[in-house]
């Protein structure tokens, strides 16, 4: 924070990449952490000459990676392509879901019970029946994805619509307002830090459930990259799928945290004052 | 003690008579407010000096139709409130309640959204109020940018946004520093009398009360209660300096023997 005043001062021609690295002393952290996490993972393995059939050495990731890199983005494609389409779904559903629970004093005592209840139950164990209701095409991936990453979104959009404050509501009332205008302009905008907050959980546990869904029946994705590499004790490339899926988890995280950035300035910039710690890391 | 109602010849504004309030809870019914009868003129300054818990916020919002009412009526205008809330009417909190999400513009705006009308027939009006409160140039900032006797400001030009005739404020500087607070009671006074709203002003401090009303109402507790009425006869505009006066001192002074003979504050030895 303390650098953002003198990066301002820099002349403006100055390379995009070279005002980010001053600006975030928190980028920097984490690329700082990163790099000497590989670096100890280098020279662990090649002190310890570990056998790469126990631990690869990150050089020899980087090489298999490098060997078939379109093979790799292929599948990373259809990982992405499932989580995503799950992830985009479960915030669709999740929203008029939490909506209807919160309006409906009905939708709250069944569906809202119903859903609590269904949480505590481990999704990755219903995988199997998706696959014998789907088939094993893209749709249960999909499908895993969206049953695993809605309940996050439920449960704190319904909690963001319930925290407003009363007085906002009294006002509202004295100015004749009708409910469908106090949710618009009212409880959906005050609910949107919490959905920010829901969505950065749901985009990892969409990726896992992609995963999952690949894990129990598939001939693409990362997660067949890592099982079908675990059948033949490829443990290099069982790493090449892991730090792609871990690259990939992140970058999406941090595209939904860019996203609050952008369209919730006023709840970023409160929240950095009171807290610096995210709620939810990846 | 003077009536709180007044002259018959005098229609009031609002006129509320034997007002009960009575809660219902766990333990059984809780009256808040017992036997309320009171008139605020036209283009009367109201204040409404009470413990916390007299039910003086029940008071107000009972007065703007967000509250039933268990017994008794209140008017405004002749028209009784029970039927719906009253049609234009300005409100202010302790807090703000501004959206963070808007700019001040947009936030003095709100009213009329809700009201479907014009926004662009209003914004000229909003400006206007927001240069009355020393905020112009304002209207893009966020409510965050701004420091709370700001923010306050806001929301009493959203209050006053559509001109209601009638305004209820509910301990609108309670949360300020004490320097604010003064600054914004010196405005409030100075746009009330450009403006000449008729108030209903609630308060827990017995100095702001009196600095401010025409007329001060003694509410007491347990249940809410009006207790005495005072005429505040001091010349306006009232500087701040009014309040080292003894003119000022024997009012506030003839409040606090009040709430120490009801035992809500503690007689000094």
């Amino acid at each position: 924070m303390a650098s953002r005043p003198k990066a301002a001062d820099r002349p403006a021609a100055s390379s995009l990449l070279a005002t980010l690295w001053a600006r975030s002393s928190r980028v920097r952290t984490v690329l700082t952490v990163l790099v000497a996490t590989v670096i100890v993972w280098e020279l662990v393995c090649r002190l310890l000459a570990l056998p790469p059939i126990l631990l690869p050495a990150p050089t020899l990731v980087f090489v298999d990676l490098m060997k078939s890199p379109d093979w790799i983005l292929i599948h990373t494609g259809y990982t992405l392509f499932a989580t995503l389409a799950g992830f985009a779904l479960a915030v669709i559903i999740g929203i008029a879901l939490a909506v209807g629970i919160v309006y409906s004093p009905l939708l709250e005592r069944t569906l809202y019970t119903l859903l609590v209840a269904f949480n505590s139950l481990p999704k990755v164990a219903l995988a199997p029946l998706f696959i014998i209701w789907l088939g094993t095409g893209m749709s249960p991936k999909i499908a895993i994805a969206l049953v695993i990453a809605i309940f996050a979104i439920v449960i704190d959009m319904v909690l963001g619509l319930r925290s407003v404050d009363p007085d906002m509501l009294d006002l509202a009332k004295t100015c004749n307002a009708s409910p469908l205008q106090t949710l618009m302009k009212i409880r959906f905008p005050n609910a949107l830090p919490s959905l920010f907050a829901g969505m950065k959980v749901a985009i990892s546990l969409a990726l896992v459930g992609a995963i999952v869904g690949e894990f129990v029946a598939a001939d693409r994705g990362l997660g067949y990259v890592i099982l079908s590499a675990q059948g033949l004790f490829d443990t290099t490339r069982m790493f090449s799928g892991l730090v792609v899926l871990g690259v990939l988890g992140t970058i999406l995280f941090f595209l939904i945290d860019l996203a609050e950035r952008l369209m919730l300035p006023w709840h970023v910039s409160r929240r950095s004052e009171a807290a610096p710690a995210p709620r939810h890391t990846p | 003690m003077q009536d709180p109602i007044t002259p018959a010849h005098e229609p009031p504004y609002v006129r509320i008579r034997n007002l009960d309030k009575v809660y219902q809870s766990r333990r059984g019914p809780v009256p808040a407010l017992a036997g309320i009868s009171l008139d605020i003129r036209d283009h009367e300054f109201l204040s409404i000096v009470g413990p916390s818990g007299c039910g003086k916020s029940t008071l107000l919002k009972c007065v703007a139709g967000l509250a039933d009412i268990s017994a008794g009526t209140i008017e405004i205008d002749g028209r009784n409130v029970v039927a719906g809330t009253p049609e234009n009417l300005g409100m202010v909190f302790q807090r703000d309640v501004l959206l963070d999400w808007r700019t001040v513009i947009d936030n003095i705006l709100l009213p009329v959204e809700f009201r479907r009308q014009r926004k662009s027939e209003w914004t000229d009006r909003g400006s206007k109020l927001l240069e009355l409160f020393g905020l112009r140039g304002y209207e893009r900032r966020f409510p965050w940018e701004l420091s709370g006797g700001q923010r306050q400001r806001v929301a009493i030009c959203r209050a006053l946004l559509t001109d209601p005739r009638l305004l209820l404020m509910d301990e609108p500087f309670g949360a300020l520093d004490a320097l604010t607070r003064d600054e914004l009671n010196f405005e409030l006074q100075r746009i009330w009398l450009e403006t000449r709203k008729t108030i209903l002003f609630i308060t827990h401090s017995i100095t702001e009360a009196v600095f401010l009303g025409d007329r001060v109402i003694v509410m007491s507790h347990h249940p809410g209660r009006i207790e005495e009425t005072i005429t505040v006869d001091i010349p306006r505009p009232r500087r701040l300096s009014v309040r080292e006066t003894p003119a000022f001192g024997a009012y506030t002074a003839e409040i606090r023997t009040t709430f120490e003979r009801l035992g809500i504050m503690k007689k000094e030895n």
